[in-house]
C-alpha cells in the first residue's frame, strides 16, 4: 500500500504544479543518503589459512499425532515436543598451499518428552565430514576421508544422489533442501579433474563395517561416526560432465554397489530468462523397495526370515527408473516456483498399497512391525514410496519487508492425492541473528500414503546466532 | 540489461581517442567505450561492499568477491560472485556463464541452476554484481545529447542512449544510459523489466585510478518502486588475477576459495 500511496501523492503534486524538467532526476539525487559518500570498511576475504562458518541454533518443535491409524504403529510412543540446541561448524584449515583439512559437524543438546533427562542421549555429535584435500595440479584434486558427495539438479528428489541413503540423522525439517544440509558423508577416496569444458569425478567407498540397523532417534549413540550407515558396503561412483555450450552441460553417471549397477543423467536447459527445465534420472536392474527393505531387515537382524511372507512381493530384479522432471520459474517480484514430477518404479504399486492396508488391519503385532519397518526403510533411503508424485515449491525473498523470506512446498502422491505441505518464514534480525518458524501437515484419507502416517502436524520455532 | 554494479567496475584509456572522434562514433561504439571504462579486458578480481539504506539510514551490509574473465569467443564476461559477509552467507556463490546461472551453497555442497530473472529481482541483486559488456549484450540507439547532473550534482555533458537486449544473456530488457562525451564515463542508467516497468536508477561516481584506468569506485542504485530504498556498491581491492577458464564450471565451484 505504501508505494501506491506515494504514487497517488506524486500525481496530485504534478497536476497541481506541472512537471518540471528533470524532476525525476532531482528526486533521485535527493534520495542518495549523505552517508553514502563515505567508503565503508568491510570484512574482506583476506586469505586466512583458517576459514570457518560457525553458528549456534535453538529449535523447539511441537508435534501432533494422528489418531485412529488404519495400521497402528507397533510401539506407539507419541512424541509431543522436542527441544534441540546445537553448535554447527564447517572449518577448512589450509595446511599447505595445496593441502587442506576439512571438518564439518554438529554437536546437539536435546531433550524430548520421550527422552529421560539427564542421560547420555541428551548429547549427540554428527560427524558430517573430515577429510584431507590435495590439489595435485591445475584443476586436479584428490581427497580422502568422510566426504559429502552430492549429485543432482532437482530440488524435491535427487535420483542421482547415490550417497543419500541412511545419511540423514534426526532431521529438523522434512524440507528436502534442509535434508541435504545436515547429513553424514561417506568415507571415500575421491579424485576429480576439472578442465575447460570437461570434468570427471571418481569416488571409491570401501566397506568399513556391517550395515547398521535402522534405529529410532531416541536411541542414537552420542559420539559415534555411524560408519555402518554410510560404509556398510563397497561402492563406486563415476561421473563426467561435458560443456557442449554455455547452456548445455549434461552430466553422465555410473554407480556400482554390491550386486547393483545404475546409470544416471543430469541435464538442465533454460527457456528464456524466466524458465529453467531440468531432468535427473537413474536406471538399473534392481528389486522392489519392499523386497530391498525385508532383505535389509533380515541382514541387519531386525527382521526374521518369516518377514518375507508378510507382503507378497517379487524378489526378481528388473530395470527400474527413478526420475525427477522439473521446471524453475522466476517471477518479477522475487518469487520463484519449482514444479517437479517424480517417478520411482521401485516404489509401491496400487496393489502393494491395497495389500499393505489389508494385511495391517489385523491385530498381529509381528505383521504390523514388518509393515512399518518397510515404511521406515523407505524413509531412511530418502526415496519416495510413491511410484509417481508431484512436488511444488514456492519461495519469496524479501517478502513484504527486507530480509524476510517465505517459502512453502507440497509433496503429493498422485495415486491417492495425499501429501505433505510445509510453510516456513525466516527473518534476519541483524548481521548475526536470525529467527524462523515452520509448520507442516500431512493430509489425505486414512487409506492413503501420507494419510496413514502417524505424524499429522509439526510446528517449529528457531533462533540462530552466527559467530 | 545490467545494472550498475554489474558493470560496476571498468575499463579504460581509450576515452581520449573517443573524445576526438565523438561525432563519428556510433551508439554501439559509445557503449563499448563506456564498457572499457567500467571493465578491464584482463581477468580480474574486485571486492564489492553493498550497503542498503532505508529512508536514508544504513540497514544492511554485505561483502562479495567477484572474479571476472572475458570469453574470447563471445566477448561476454564470465563471473563468479563469492559471498564473504555476513557469516550466514559466507561461501555461497553465483556462477554466471552466458545465459547460465548456478547458485552454490557450501552448507549443502550443492548447486542448483536458477533462471536469469532471479538475478535482477530485488533492489541490489546478484545481477548488479555481475560484470557485463553492454555493447555485446545490447543494441544501442542514440536518443540525443543531454546535460544532466551526476551523483555529486556536477553537470555532465552526455550522450543519452537507449539499449535493447540483443541476446538472452542480457540481464534487462531495456536500459536508458547516459555516457559523458569527453571521457566515456558511464554516469547514469535506468533499468526496465520485460513488462516495461522501471526497476532501478543507477549512478556511477567516485572515479579514481584502478587497474590501468580511471574507473567508477561506487555505484548507487535507487529503487524505482519503493522510494525509501537506496543501495550503494563500493568497489575496492581490484587486481588482475590469473583465472583459468575451468573455474567457470559448476564442478569447480566447491574448490573456489576466498583468497
Amino acid at each position: 500500500m505504501r508505494p501506491l500511496a506515494c504514487a497517488c501523492r506524486t500525481v496530485v503534486l504534478l497536476v497541481a504544479f506541472g512537471m518540471p524538467a528533470h524532476a525525476d532526476e532531482q528526486g533521485d539525487l535527493d534520495r542518495i543518503p549523505a552517508g553514502a559518500a563515505e567508503t565503508p570498511v568491510s570484512k574482506t576475504d583476506n586469505g586466512s589459512p583458517l576459514q570457518s562458518t560457525l553458528y549456534l541454533q535453538n529449535d523447539f518443535s511441537g508435534f501432533e499425532q494422528r489418531s485412529g491409524l488404519v495400521v497402528p504403529l507397533p510401539e506407539n510412543t507419541p512424541l509431543s515436543w522436542e527441544e534441540r540446541l546445537f553448535f554447527d561448524a564447517r572449518v577448512e584449515w589450509r595446511l599447505a598451499p595445496a593441502v587442506s583439512l576439512v571438518y564439518s559437524g554438529r554437536l546437539n543438546f536435546r531433550a524430548a518428552d520421550d527422552l529421560p533427562f539427564p542421560d547420555h542421549e541428551n548429547i549427540r555429535h554428527d560427524l558430517r565430514e573430515t577429510y584431507l584435500s590435495w590439489q595435485a595440479g591445475d584443476g586436479l584434486y584428490i581427497e580422502l576421508g568422510r566426504i559429502n558427495l552430492k549429485s543432482g539438479v532437482a530440488l524435491g528428489y535427487n535420483p542421482t544422489d547415490f550417497f543419500k541413503a541412511s545419511a540423514v540423522v534426526e532431521p529438523t525439517s522434512a524440507d528436502p533442501s534442509v535434508l541435504r544440509e545436515d547429513r553424514l558423508g561417506t568415507v571415500m577416496l575421491l579424485g576429480q579433474g576439472v578442465w575447460n569444458g570437461f570434468a570427471v569425478t571418481l569416488a571409491l567407498t570401501p566397506k568399513l563395517t556391517s550395515p547398521r540397523p535402522i534405529e529410532p532417534d531416541s536411541t542414537l549413540p552420542s559420539f559415534d561416526p555411524l560408519f555402518g550407515r554410510t560404509n556398510g558396503e563397497t561402492r563406486f561412483l563415476a561421473k563426467a560432465s561435458v560443456t557442449l555450450s554455455d547452456d548445455i552441460t549434461p552430466e553422465f553417471l555410473f554407480y556400482a554397489a554390491d550386486g547393483e549397477t545404475r546409470f544416471g543423467l543430469n541435464f538442465t536447459r533454460s527457456f528464456g530468462k524466466q524458465l529453467v527445465g531440468y531432468i535427473e534420472w537413474n536406471g538399473g536392474e534392481r528389486a522392489s523397495l519392499i523386497h530391498e527393505a525385508i532383505v535389509f531387515g533380515r541382514d541387519t537382524g531386525a527382521l526374521p526370515g518369516a518377514a518375507f511372507a508378510v507382503l507378497p512381493q517379487n524378489g526378481a530384479k528388473a530395470f527400474r527408473d527413478e526420475l525427477s522432471l522439473g521446471l524453475s520459474w522466476a517471477l518479477e517480484d522475487q518469487i520463484t516456483l519449482n514444479l517437479e514430477y517424480h517417478l520411482n518404479e521401485a516404489g509401491f504399486s496400487g496393489n502393494n498399497w491395497q495389500t499393505w492396508f489389508a494385511t495391517g488391519t489385523g491385530g498381529d503385532p509381528f505383521v504390523r512391525n514388518v509393515l512399518w519397518y518397510i515404511r521406515g526403510y523407505v524413509g531412511d533411503r530418502q526415496v519416495p514410496i510413491a511410484r509417481s508424485g508431484l512436488f511444488l515449491r514456492a519461495s519469496w525473498q524479501d517478502a513484504f519487508v527486507r530480509n524476510l523470506d517465505l517459502s512453502g512446498f507440497v509433496q503429493a502422491d498422485t495415486r491417492d492425492a495425499s501429501g505433505l505441505a510445509q510453510v516456513s518464514a525466516d527473518y534476519d534480525l541483524s548481521r548475526t541473528w536470525s529467527i524462523g518458524a515452520l509448520a507442516d501437515v500431512t493430509f489425505g484419507g486414512r487409506h492413503t500414503d501420507f494419510g496413514s502416517l502417524s505424524s499429522e502436524t509439526t510446528v517449529l520455532a528457531r533462533v540462530s546466532w552466527y559467530l | 540489461m545490467c545494472n550498475a554494479a554489474r558493470r560496476a567496475f571498468s575499463g579504460v584509456l581509450l576515452a581520449l581517442l573517443f573524445t576526438a572522434s565523438a561525432a563519428a562514433e556510433s551508439a554501439q561504439d559509445i557503449v563499448a567505450g563506456a564498457d572499457r571504462v567500467r571493465n578491464p579486458d584482463k581477468p580480474w578480481h574486485v571486492t564489492v561492499t553493498t550497503t542498503a539504506y532505508t529512508s536514508g539510514k544504513p540497514t544492511d551490509r554485505n561483502v562479495f568477491s567477484v572474479y571476472a574473465k572475458i570469453d574470447p569467443a563471445t566477448r561476454q564476461f564470465r563471473d563468479i560472485v563469492l559471498y564473504v559477509d555476513p557469516p550466514r552467507d559466507a561461501g555461497k556463490m553465483v556462477l554466471f556463464r552466458g545465459t547460465t546461472l548456478w547458485f552454490y551453497d557450501p552448507a549443502s555442497k550443492d548447486s542448483i541452476r536458477i533462471p536469469p530473472q532471479e538475478m535482477i529481482a530485488g533492489q541490489a541483486s546478484a545481477g548488479d554484481l555481475l560484470v557485463e559488456n553492454l555493447a555485446v549484450d545490447y543494441t544501442a540507439t542514440l536518443l540525443g545529447d543531454e546535460t544532466i547532473d551526476d551523483a555529486e550534482r556536477k553537470t555532465r555533458d552526455c550522450w543519452h542512449l537507449e539499449l535493447k537486449a540483443a541476446n538472452e544473456a542480457a540481464t534487462y530488457n531495456r536500459v536508458e544510459y547516459w555516457v559523458e562525451k569527453t571521457s566515456h564515463d558511464p554516469i547514469k542508467a535506468k533499468f526496465f523489466s520485460d513488462s516495461g516497468r522501471q526497476l532501478k536508477t543507477l549512478y556511477y561516481r567516485k572515479f579514481a585510478p584502478s587497474l590501468d584506468g580511471i574507473r567508477p569506485m561506487q555505484a548507487i542504485i535507487i529503487d524505482a518502486v519503493d522510494p525509501t530504498l537506496v543501495t550503494t556498491l563500493d568497489f575496492s581491492g581490484g587486481d588482475y588475477r590469473d583465472i583459468p577458464d575451468f573455474w567457470f564450471q559448476r564442478d569447480y565451484l566447491p574448490h573456489v576459495k576466498a583468497e
